[in-house]
């Protein structure tokens, strides 16, 4: 049993920039992701869930447009915890997510993107842009969520920082 | 004529079983190790002379001297490992095979007269060999056998086909056939060895690097990695092992898993208190996800290692599928469990269910390539776990032992001093149970 697959890869009539699917997230920021079922999980909650067993493996098998939101999102969940590891209380280390999502990022195509041999380059300089909009919305997103889902009494929880130092895929952000 | 129980000894390359037949338990578990006082003469190996023997006269009685009361002077087993700061600790088996006959003859003559406390000639011997054992090693082992400790008879079984026979206490066995592939999985190495009607398929033997000290390992990096500081360093090993003995278990699907540990954190997190064992300050550790995820390396060993990621299931199917194929349903329906690091609670079960679904996959594939006009019974798997799988090996030769036909198996004393030791190099393979 290899590691676990985006649910989201069947969704092939949506948009893809990159190799990256635009798929719907809830979430409050705006960008070119449309508005998903506020009942249902979204790419950002299926990559908290499968974070702490895929961030184990070092290989993994790109079976959708889909499965690359997913590596992008497990790699920044990586960044983020690496952020927390002085443990800030919980407004501290929303202010400190909240500047990493907008601080300065490489999207597919850039020298400095890790993962290019996977992610195919933007084709022009529009889609480019979209790209940029659309990652900085998920990571956005995530730096909400996530805050939310690891702290315990105003501190990270234990269960979680154990596992920012492992790299998923040999990689980082 | 009323005979007493035969002696029953399994020498591992970690540790030694022995007993008497019948009995449930082995008497005495013990590390195969023996400690010796030839700190030097151990290093340099035998000496080679350089004239033949009848031209060096001294050579003997210099020989005869040096083995005076030093010749005593050793512990084997836990003793050694106490004794080891003033004495030279040595592992006479390697990698299954007996590496070191003078240190395994002087092993054996303190666990029959020190631990055993039996008189060797009153009682028939089952000793144990590992699989693709040679035969001039069991002669080796019947020269000590006979010569040094006059036993009455002696018989040495395949490790594998002892831990066939051991799993027909388990109520899921419903005949006792003697078919089946054995997983042993010990500290060192897991092996996978198919064997049918009694003899082991050499050609198809695998091994897996990923054994029971490669879990303790992990545990400890994933102990470390979380920071558990109250650990000293020195016990981190220890407390590692304890963890995975008394806490682990195999899950079957690690997100779900995760999934639980978040929402009923009370039930499934644990804590672990040990005791400093040079200040004796007392420490609890908290216990979390290593609880299931050090048996997974089983079955996804790219978790802990970079080099070898074929998981277990795969490897049992691979063996398997490199069997002669009129065997392969009778070794798919009977993979018996064996050792200690197969006796993770649903360990068994897991294993069963990927096997399964790799063998199913295949058989799906083959009908849809026939284009829907072969059908195929389906493959029956089953993993047979039961209450002796640790010490499974020296129980079915505990098992064999007890039976009234053990006897007629056996090589006697009486056959060796007629023959020689050339009839010890083969043993018959035993009948299933009447």
């Amino acid at each position: 049993m290899p590691a676990y697959h985006s649910a989201f890869n069947e969704a092939t009539d949506l948009r893809s920039i990159g190799g990256m699917s635009f798929l719907p997230i809830k979430t409050k920021f705006r960008g070119p992701a449309s508005n998903a079922d506020p009942n249902a999980e979204d790419i950002i909650d299926e990559a908290l869930n499968l974070f702490r067993a895929n961030v184990l493996f070092r290989n993994f098998e790109i079976k959708g447009d889909a499965d690359r939101v997913l590596i992008y999102l497990i790699l920044y969940i990586t960044e983020c915890l690496n952020k927390l590891t002085k443990n800030p209380s919980l407004r501290d280390a929303e202010k400190t997510l909240g500047t990493l999502a907008l601080s300065n990022f490489a999207i597919p195509g850039d020298a400095l993107f890790p993962l290019n041999a996977l992610y195919p380059a933007p084709a022009n300089k529009a889609d480019a842009d979209l790209l940029r909009q659309y990652i900085s919305q998920l990571r956005q997103e995530m730096g909400v969520r996530l805050p939310h889902r690891i702290y315990e009494n105003d501190k990270p929880g234990k269960w979680w920082m154990c596992f920012h130092k492992r790299k998923f895929m040999n990689k980082s952000l | 004529m009323s005979r007493l129980a035969p002696v029953v000894i399994d020498n591992g390359t970690g540790f030694t079983k022995m007993g008497f037949a019948g009995n449930s338990d082995p008497s005495f578990i013990q590390p195969t190790v023996i400690a010796t006082r030839d700190r030097g003469s151990a290093a340099k190996g035998p000496s080679v002379p350089s004239k033949p023997s009848f031209l060096n006269t001294s050579s003997s009685s210099n020989l005869a001297s040096k083995r005076g009361i030093e010749d005593l002077d050793f512990y084997i087993g836990d003793e050694a490992v106490a004794n080891s700061k003033t004495y030279a600790l040595n592992y006479p088996i390697r990698h299954g095979q007996i590496d070191n006959w003078d240190h395994m003859e002087r092993y054996w003559e303190q666990s029959i007269f020190k631990y055993l406390r039996c008189e060797p000639e009153d009682h028939y011997f089952l000793l144990t060999e590992p699989p693709l054992n040679a035969p001039e090693n069991r002669e080796n082992t019947a020269e000590i056998m006979f010569e040094s400790f006059n036993i009455q008879g002696l018989y040495i079984a395949v490790q594998a086909v002892l831990a066939l026979a051991a799993s027909w206490t388990s109520n899921k066995v419903s005949e006792q056939s003697l078919t089946g592939t054995v997983i042993d999985s010990g500290d060192g190495v897991t092996h996978v060895i198919p064997v049918a009607e009694g003899y082991v398929i050499g050609s198809s033997i695998k091994s897996v690097p990923i054994a029971g000290r490669d879990l303790t390992s992990f545990v400890q990096n994933l102990l470390r990695e979380r920071g558990e500081s109250m650990i000293p360093a020195e016990d981190s090993m220890t407390v590692a092992q304890r963890i995975k003995e008394q806490y682990s278990y195999v899950c079957p699907d690690i997100v779900k898993e995760f999934k639980k540990y978040d929402q009923e954190g009370d039930k499934y997190f644990k804590k672990y208190d040990g005791v400093h064992s040079v200040t004796g300050q007392p420490y609890s550790v908290d216990v979390g996800f290593e609880r299931f995820l050090a048996p997974e390396i089983f079955f996804n060993p790219e978790i802990a290692s970079s080099d070898y990621l074929t998981p277990l299931p795969e490897v049992v199917d691979t063996v398997v599928q490199t069997s002669p194929i009129d065997v392969r349903r009778g070794l798919y329906k009977n993979i018996v469990l064996s050792g200690g690091s197969t006796m993770f609670e649903n360990f068994g079960k897991r294993l069963q269910r990927d096997i399964k679904r790799i063998a199913d996959a295949r058989i799906r594939r083959s009908e849809i390539l026939s284009g829907g006009s072969m059908r195929s019974t389906p493959m029956e798997v089953n993993v047979i776990s039961h209450k002796f799988q640790r010490y499974a090996v020296w129980f079915g030769g505990s098992l064999l032992a007890s039976t009234p036909e053990f006897y007629s198996y056996c090589h006697t004393k009486a056959e060796y001093d007629e023959i020689g030791p050339s009839i010890c190099r083969h043993n018959r393979v035993f009948g299933t149970l009447g």
